[in-house]
């Protein structure tokens, strides 16, 4: 830290900027308080409707045995034993932790190089048409890009003619229509959207490491590698906090990507909460039970999510 | 800083914590949910009247969007015999419109016919107008009874029996699509109407390197099949009782097992095609069209686009039965309308349920590639058309009494028990006992029994 440096030039009164601010009395104080609370007020009143009421009336809904019409009757926990101890909505959650491989490690691992890749290009003035096609899949829906993917992963589909190209035909299948194959394939869809996103992410974190220090690692004769290992890595510490985080809930919460490619099957081989979610509660009336499970996928993430967070935030 | 006044970031974190107080008392105070709704509050009884009189009459309809041609073909064909009437059609994808309608039933103004999947639930909630002074009004009482079954719930939520509460724009019936080229090919002379003929059959295209059946069973389609075993194992009694919720009813018996395990013994001799659990109904239809495959096992809904692709080369069969045993199929409502208890002219709104099976009705139901409501005459078709064999098969179904429901249709979850474990079953995954096991606890866990 750079404070002792700067110690001699702070005055007393700078040091206490808060209680020169607030001299003047409580009035004067509450009533910035208050301004800023107006200030806060249209975003706290739409965040209280849209997003605490839902959260709060799903808890309460939990709690009972309802068809989302007639008069639910009050069930306690039993909504969550069933959650619990179903091995359907189980498996559903161990496919959801599955897909972290897919959405998260693989689309992570990916960017960092591909950004860093990028950065080199960068330096002998290329790069844009890479960052932009790189890119591209993130502009497109999650679930059209899944209905794009249902083609290729068909029988007569791009994956199964580009293994045949190559002398691999005896690989060919079904991919979605597979039991063993079906959840990495679906997995394949998210590493394919989360890529760009995370890719743009790394840049934006790799262009603020100033370019010096690259130069000066490339005069000391360090690799590509070692440049990436002791340089890049260590300087996007916070952009790849934020890039694991989203996919991680991206994986854990995903519902369009597997709604539009498989539905779950074949069998109950690629079930998901966040689809397990819609169809009790949308196509099997089931409202109390829908809630249970996804207060525990709600739970669940927070707490993959919450030890991340203050992983990536430490120095 | 002095202790005893609050900071503004002490007082924020106290308005906050107060404010969700505040919400989450507005929450968890009300009664359980459900309990303000007054779309379940029973409603006045409507007095008859089948005349509907010249005074304009403004009547809304509800339905899924798939269906949007044949019901603007029967709202115009009602409105040029009662032309103080008019209906504004109103759809929803057809997915969306089956889980919204219970919502749009419960709503302030909720339409005067509207299609119904859940049944039993809409009759709980005291949602539908009971029809059954209208159905002696209009002489309703002379409906083949299997068709009257699908129109009816008791007080028990059980369906089949009770009063009336719907009637059908027309119905759906499954059967073999054949490619007769291929039928040829292999010496099919006549499609198999007996289960050893359409073995036999099977087996000789195997042989003839085709794909014996074509099944898109990304959508389920090797349900049908299982159905098909199972309604003549159990006869269309049980498995109606079944769909119908009657109770004690189960499909967990050493003979819907037997009927289950032909089923997997056709997947295991290969005569699906192997991609079957990766080919959804679209793909399928598309594929039986090229020519891929000697049967394909589905409903009239795909009529229309095989006889546009196929032309003479399609023919139509009903399911094959034992040597003996009267013949039975799926066929259910295409619609199934009721008049919302909130309706505001239930007069007019019968006047057009009971118009679905006049012939008029069932003429345009029939143009729409679909099998009329009632009975009466064979509406016309174009001779040696598959619609034609259609129509002819249908009529002998309904001569026959032999309409079964769906087993999808048990329950509100049931379809989604179904497509994965006939998945299974065909992967080799699960057995036939299992399988019957699993469907059975899932029945009995929907219907709280």
């Amino acid at each position: 830290m750079t404070s002792t440096a700067h110690a001699p030039q702070t005055s007393p009164t700078r040091a206490f900027p808060h209680r020169v601010a607030t001299r003047p009395g409580r009035g004067h104080r509450a009533k910035r308080a208050l301004t800023g609370w107006l200030f806060v007020l249209p975003a706290a009143a739409v965040y209280t409707v849209f997003v605490l009421r839902p959260l709060l009336s799903t808890l309460w809904y939990s709690l009972y045995n309802w068809d989302g019409i007639s008069v639910g009757s009050w069930v306690g926990l039993g909504n969550y034993r069933r959650v619990l101890t179903d091995p359907q909505l189980l498996s559903s959650i161990g496919h959801a932790f599955f897909l972290i491989l897919f959405f998260t490690v693989l689309p992570v691992i990916g960017g960092l190089l591909v950004a860093a890749l990028l950065q080199e290009i960068r330096i002998r003035g290329l790069g844009t048409l890479t960052r932009t096609l790189l890119f591209l899949p993130q502009i497109i829906p999650g679930a059209a890009a899944a209905v794009a993917w249902v083609w290729m992963f068909s029988t007569n589909g791009t994956v199964n003619q580009l293994l045949s190209a190559v002398g691999l035909g005896g690989l060919t299948r079904s991919w979605l229509g597979d039991f063993d194959w079906a959840l990495p394939a679906v997995g394949v869809i998210g590493t394919w959207l989360g890529l760009g996103f995370c890719t743009i992410l790394l840049m934006a974190g790799i262009g603020k490491i100033d370019i010096s220090i690259y130069e000066a690692a490339r005069l000391d004769g360090a690799s590509f590698l070692s440049t990436f290992r002791y340089v890049t890595v260590p300087a996007l510490r916070a952009e790849i906090g934020v890039c694991v985080t989203v996919t991680i809930i991206a994986a854990l919460a995903s519902f369009d990507i597997v709604f539009m490619s498989t539905q779950g099957g074949p069998g109950y081989a690629t079930t998901v909460p966040g689809v397990l979610i819609y169809q009790l509660g949308f196509t099997e009336s089931r409202v109390g039970l829908a809630s249970a499970l996804a207060v525990v996928l709600t739970g669940l993430i927070l707490m993959v999510i919450l030890p991340i967070q203050r992983f990536f935030r430490e120095k | 800083m002095d202790s005893h006044h609050s900071t503004p970031a002490r007082r924020a974190r106290r308005f906050a914590a107060l404010a969700g107080a505040a919400v989450l008392q507005t929450v968890v105070a009300c009664a359980p949910p459900g309990s303000g709704n007054t779309a379940t509050v029973p409603t006045d009884p409507v007095p008859v009247n089948i005349d509907l009189g010249t005074d304009p009459i403004e009547l809304t309809l509800y339905d899924g969007a798939g269906l949007k041609k044949i019901d603007e073909a029967l709202i115009a064909a009602f409105t040029e015999r009662h032309p103080n009437v008019t209906i504004t059609p109103r759809y929803d994808p057809d997915e969306v419109q089956a889980v919204n309608a219970p919502r749009v039933l419960a709503s302030e103004n909720p339409p005067d016919i509207a299609r119904i999947i859940a049944l039993p639930a809409a009759v709980a909630n005291h949602q539908l107008t009971a029809l059954d002074p209208w159905a002696d009004a209009y002489g309703w009482n002379t409906l083949p009874p299997g068709q009257s079954a699908m129109y009816r719930v008791d007080a028990n939520g059980i369906r089949g029996t009770g009063p009336q509460y719907t009637m059908a724009s027309g119905f759906t019936v499954t059967g073999l699509y054949y490619n007769k080229e291929l039928a040829n090919r292999i010496g099919m002379v006549e499609p198999p109407t007996t289960v050893a003929e359409f073995e036999q059959a099977l087996a000789s295209a195997k042989t003839a390197g085709l794909i014996p059946i074509m099944a898109g069973n990304k959508s389920a389609q090797v349900t049908f099949l299982v159905q098909m075993m199972l309604n003549n194992a159990l006869g269309p009694d049980a498995v109606n009782g079944w769909v119908f919720n009657a109770p004690g009813a189960t499909l967990d018996t050493p003979a819907a097992v037997d009927a289950a395990a032909v089923v997997a013994g056709w997947a295991a001799k290969g005569y699906f095609p192997a991609d079957t659990n990766g080919t959804d109904a679209t793909a399928a239809a598309g594929r039986f069209a090229a020519g891929e495959a000697l049967f394909y096992v589905s409903g009239n809904w795909d009529a229309a686009t095989l006889q546009a692709k196929m032309g003479e080369n399609v023919g139509f069969t009903l399911p094959p039965a034992p040597a003996g045993s009267p013949v039975l199929a799926m066929s259910d409502p295409v619609s199934n309308f009721a008049i919302p208890s909130g309706s505001d002219d239930k007069n007019a709104a019968a006047a057009f349920l009971d118009f679905l099976r006049s012939d008029a009705g069932r003429q345009v139901v029939v143009d729409a590639g679909f099998a009329p409501s009632g009975t009466g005459p064979v509406p016309a078709t174009a001779p040696g058309s598959l619609g034609a064999q259609i129509q002819a098969a249908f009529d002998i179904l309904v001569a026959a009494d032999g309409q079964v429901q769906f087993v999808q249709n048990a329950t509100n979850g049931m379809s989604g028990t179904w497509l994965p474990q006939v998945q299974m079953l065909v992967a080799g995954r699960t057995t036939p006992g299992e399988m019957m096991a699993a469907v059975q606890s899932a029945y009995e866990q929907d219907l709280l029994r």
